[in-house]
């Protein structure tokens, strides 16, 4: 019954004892999105050499008014100003990724890679070594060992558990709301006569609008957990 | 009438009564699973959109924070979710 819904390409290695499976889609897809992301990066690059004094070009007026936007609703949570701007390119790194993770499935034959929940949690994995590092460095690595310990020694495996909940709910939370959009865009397809119609209208919520929600809540709730680890 | 019933019951394996309970325990998981969620987002837009009547300049910054709260709420409804998808596709 659900067999059409999902098809999987997957490529098993053995390398000594150990066996990895390995989806090709995920794979080759999340490669097509970081060239883009970078070739994006270098086009757009080659516009901004340009003096200081003259009238900023088009493209330059563009990445103004983005960087503005994106500084002021992603990194404007964060305490202070030096862990902003220090942060800002990451947290945009990530917010990008994620995002065009997302949108990438509204091309035909195109599964977003963070359909797959080996995506989603690595990325939430990154960010809890980050946040994990980040407080290392701020508190200074005894006093961040010893906060596992407050209030009471005895409550150090409360503590574990806590921290580790979180990178799980953060991840789980990206891989939950995509996986189960495309379940249902999938579904109504599997129903439908026509590819033309309604059908459409679901994709353009699923993966317009809450691609775009959940990417932004994922950069987000990155900017509270490392807000939340570096401060507490 | 009774022994076509009772060849009908006889009929019916341990597999078959374990895949209705899992398409049965899937669609009752989420069900459930989805009330407190919903319940809890509405809570979060609501007050939200009081916060934005008295002070509608506060509305950008109480967008962003009313999107993080739904985003939290909603994790209970996408466990509940993975729940389902577990039953069905895995077990």
């Amino acid at each position: 019954m659900f067999g059409p819904l999902g098809q999987k390409l997957i490529a098993h290695v053995a390398i000594g004892g150990f066996s990895f499976s390995f989806d090709l889609i995920t794979i080759i897809v999340s490669w097509i999105v970081i060239a883009l992301l970078v070739s994006f990066a270098l086009v757009l690059r080659r516009s901004l050499h340009q003096e200081v004094e003259e009238k900023p070009n088009r493209i330059q007026a563009l990445l103004d008014i983005l960087i503005d936007l994106f500084k002021g609703q992603l990194t404007s949570n964060f305490s202070s100003d030096k862990m902003a701007h220090e942060l800002f390119a990451f947290v945009s790194t990530v917010f990008l990724y994620v995002l065009l993770c997302n949108w990438i499935s509204l091309i035909p034959y195109f599964d977003s890679p963070t359909k797959d929940l080996n995506v989603a949690l690595s990325m939430s994995i990154l960010v809890f070594v980050m946040s994990q590092l980040l407080a290392a460095r701020a508190k200074g690595t005894r006093k961040y060992l010893k906060g596992f310990f407050e209030p009471y020694p005895f409550m150090l495996p409360i503590n574990i558990m806590g921290e580790i909940a979180k990178p799980i709910s953060h991840g789980f939370r990206l891989f939950g709301n995509m996986f189960g959009g495309a379940i249902l865009i999938g579904l109504v397809y599997s129903f439908s006569i026509t590819r033309w119609g309604f059908p459409v209208l679901l994709n353009v919520y699923f993966g317009i609008f809450s691609g775009f929600v959940q990417a932004f809540v994922f950069a987000i709730l990155t900017v509270a957990y490392i807000n939340v680890a570096v401060e507490s | 009438m009774l022994q076509e019933a009772q060849s009908v019951v006889s009929q019916i394996s341990g597999a078959d009564i374990a895949t209705a309970a899992k398409y049965l325990a899937a669609g009752i998981c989420m069900g459930i699973g989805a009330i407190g969620s919903a319940i809890g987002e509405g809570n979060v837009a609501a007050h939200a959109l009081d916060g934005m009547a008295r002070q509608p300049e506060m509305q950008g910054k109480l967008l962003t924070t009313m999107i993080l709260g739904q985003a939290i709420t909603e994790t209970t409804g996408i466990y509940s979710l993975l729940i389902a998808i577990v039953l069905l596709f895995v077990i």
